[in-house]
């Protein structure tokens, strides 16, 4: 009975082309249009090699400066030596986001503002205002002691350091290491996706309950046990959820190319465990409310698509709202559990809050199913 | 025969309205038992609480001599039920309908096979295997419905309005099959509100109204409780009053309408009933056309009792 009512119960789910929309296709879709949505910011926000020109009217240090500069162990600038007039064809035609002319005081000659171009800005000034300190220090150092020793080379050396760390650290790019907001939109997705599994729960018990569909009356009068009618069902709907998720995995991997870094296997354990608490949210919805079928649909939709609304899926700063004026609400939202253990495992270097939103997600599921065994042993007649 | 089914002092409550009141009846093993009464008589009701679908507040209901009751596995197991409303799965093929409902109760898949097999033929879906269910008409739905709920080769099937809403060829199939199950030595329980099917089908026959019997017997059984023992109709041009109160007069005669050229009169029971009315005709040289004589049916035994039609 068990594996019959598992066989057809994942035949018609396979069958059902609006559950299949809704957990197959519609995941994938809005992956898509995150992944165009969201490229362009990342790239923009990715600090690439700028390229400048220099005009050398009178010999000037800061060239060796400026072929130093590094960025993450890749230059900083790439540069073209030339005469002004090439320099200048270079920038109307966009080949460099600006050029400098050294001479005594260096001037920038940029086209346009953007993020290259006050790199570029600030760059220049702070090697001005560094040179400006050494040559103020090494002025007041010959008109206190008439000469420079040693010792003030040292301290000179030092100050030069710490000012090359401090203008280091300053243009650091840290964009590669910390969260994207594309992985982050993409962890909501992946919450989305795992509760969308309420669907697949509340179409199958519906199916299963005399009181709330012929199906189920039909079910209801023959030899078959509840309980393993009901148990099978569940499964099916699991599986289904587990494909539907895989499906997401290997488009999003292979097709839109997102790295989800080096946590995989936890992210999989805990997107496995959110399935279950979307699975078991429908068969709670399905239980518990003696509505019609396409009401408790719109309830599993609207509750999931809010979840994930308040756990950044439509722009993070949601999250860190709740997160700051109403905690509590996080902490019971199913898709801040996934999403907010998913954050964890780049934000932190221990998996205790990981672990702690995986326990949550448990909590979340065995009550629903609690919610849902109570209302199903109620009914031991189906009331009609 | 021995009774397979025994309803004791049924009464089932929604809230305060008594939907089944103290109702007590027996179902014979090989009969046909017809549940007969209009919408909201109880029908339904009835039988939901005789499959444990409904909770009741009192009485009790036996099936082969042991109690129903939801996990009464052993006794569901000999039961077919066909619902009112077409209950199938869209995702599913007709044949894999009938695999699915037939697997709830036959485990043996080649034992299955044969049973699908037999009940396909049963309502005529030979052709039709393959087919999803939007891709029927309402007759072959309601068959495909039929033959879900018998695939298995219940002991007693329970039908509940299986022909509402389905065309004649249809219908005169679902009856066929109805008559083959009986052939097959079923126990059917038939609610309906038509009258004809009933007469047709129905071994024995409970009307009901308002949730309690009203009258209890075989079709002709039942007919003899209506006052009246024959109907005839005869077309007539034109009548003069005087012509209308000499056939009230006529020996027999309880009731006479005229309308629309048409002449009715209702007898009570007597013998040369017509032969004495179209006498009288001849006698008076009324010229008369299409005469018609019809005995009770069981929508006039359900008028006589109620004062209203079944189909009300």
């Amino acid at each position: 009975m068990f594996l019959h009512n598992l066989k057809y119960s994942l035949k018609t789910l396979f069958k059902n082309k609006t559950l299949i929309f809704w957990t197959f296709a519609f995941p994938l879709i809005l992956g898509t249009l995150f992944q165009m949505a969201f490229q362009d910011i990342e790239k923009n926000e990715t600090l690439d090699t700028i390229s400048i020109a220099i005009v050398e009217e009178k010999e000037n240090n800061i060239k060796n400066i400026f072929e130093e500069l590094e960025i993450e162990d890749k230059k900083m600038f790439s540069i073209f030596y030339g005469n002004e007039e090439e320099a200048k064809e270079k920038l109307e035609q966009s080949e460099i986001s600006g050029y400098l002319i050294l001479s005594d005081t260096p001037k920038i000659i940029v086209k346009e503002n953007g993020i290259n171009q006050t790199i570029l800005k600030y760059v220049v000034g702070e090697i001005i205002e560094t040179e400006e300190i050494m040559n103020n220090m090494i002025t007041y150092e010959i008109s206190q002691n008439g000469v420079l020793t040693n010792e003030f080379y040292q301290t000179l050396y030092e100050n030069i350091k710490k000012i090359e760390l401090e203008n280091k650290i300053e243009i650091k790019d840290i964009s590669s290491r910390n969260l994207s907001y594309t992985l982050i939109e993409f962890y909501t997705l992946i919450a989305m996706t795992a509760l969308y599994g309420g669907i697949l729960g509340l179409y199958l018990i519906n199916q299963n309950l005399a009181n709330q569909s012929s199906n189920g009356k039909r079910i209801a009068v023959s030899p078959a046990s509840k309980r393993t009618i009901i148990i099978s069902s569940a499964l099916a709907g699991y599986i289904v959820q587990l494909i539907g998720i895989a499906l997401l995995f290997l488009y999003t991997i292979f097709a839109l190319h997102i790295n989800y870094g080096e946590h995989f296997f936890f992210i999989l354990l805990l997107t496995l465990i959110g399935c279950l608490a979307g699975l078991s949210m429908g068969i709670m919805i399905a239980s518990i409310f003696k509505i019609n079928e396409n009401t408790k649909t719109g309830i599993v939709i609207a509750f999931t698509m809010l979840s994930c609304f308040l756990s950044g899926m439509m722009g993070i700063t949601m999250k860190y709202i709740v997160d700051k004026n109403i905690p509590i609400l996080n902490i019971i939202n199913p898709a801040n559990m996934i999403t907010d253990g998913l954050y964890s495992l780049y934000y932190y270097e221990t998996l205790d809050r990981y672990y702690f939103n995986i326990i949550s997600l448990i909590i979340f599921s065995c009550f629903m199913l609690a919610l849902s065994m109570q209302s199903l042993r109620r009914q031991k007649y189906d009331s009609i | 025969m021995k009774n397979i089914i025994e309803v004791k002092k049924l009464t089932k409550m929604y809230k305060n309205l008594k939907a089944v009141d103290n109702l007590s009846f027996e179902v014979k093993e090989g009969e046909i038992l017809g549940l007969l009464g209009p919408n909201g008589s109880g029908k339904s009701t009835t039988m939901n609480c005789m499959l444990s679908l409904l909770e009741f507040k009192e009485g009790t209901i036996t099936i082969f001599g042991k109690e129903m009751k939801p996990n009464a596995y052993d006794i569901k197991k000999e039961i077919g039920v066909v619902f009112q409303d077409v209950a199938l799965f869209e995702e599913l093929t007709v044949y894999d309908n009938m695999d699915y409902f037939c697997g709830l109760y036959i485990k043996d898949k080649r034992t299955r096979k044969q049973y699908i097999e037999d009940a396909i033929k049963l309502v005529g879906l030979e052709d039709f295997k393959k087919f999803y269910p939007k891709q029927l008409s309402g007759g072959l739905l309601r068959r495909l419905n039929i033959a879900c709920g018998i695939a298995h080769k219940p002991k007693i099937v329970f039908l509940d309005e299986p022909t509402v809403a389905v065309d004649p060829q249809s219908r005169n199939n679902i009856l066929d099959g109805i008559e083959k199950l009986r052939e097959n030595g079923a126990t059917i329980i038939y609610t309906t509100h038509y009258m004809e099917e009933v007469e047709i089908l129905c071994d024995r026959v409970i009307i009901l109204d308002k949730g309690i019997i009203i009258a209890e017997g075989t079709p002709d059984e039942l007919k003899e409780l209506a006052n009246m023992e024959e109907k005839v109709s005869v077309y007539i041009e034109k009548l003069e009053e005087k012509h209308i109160e000499e056939i009230k007069k006529l020996k027999n005669v309880s009731e006479v309408t005229y309308h629309n050229s048409n002449l009715i009169v209702i007898y009570n029971k007597g013998k040369n009933n017509l032969i004495s009315l179209t006498k009288y005709l001849e006698k008076e040289r009324i010229s008369y056309d299409k005469i018609y004589s019809e005995r009770p049916t069981l929508n006039d035994v359900f008028l006589e009792l109620t004062g209203k039609e079944l189909r009300d």
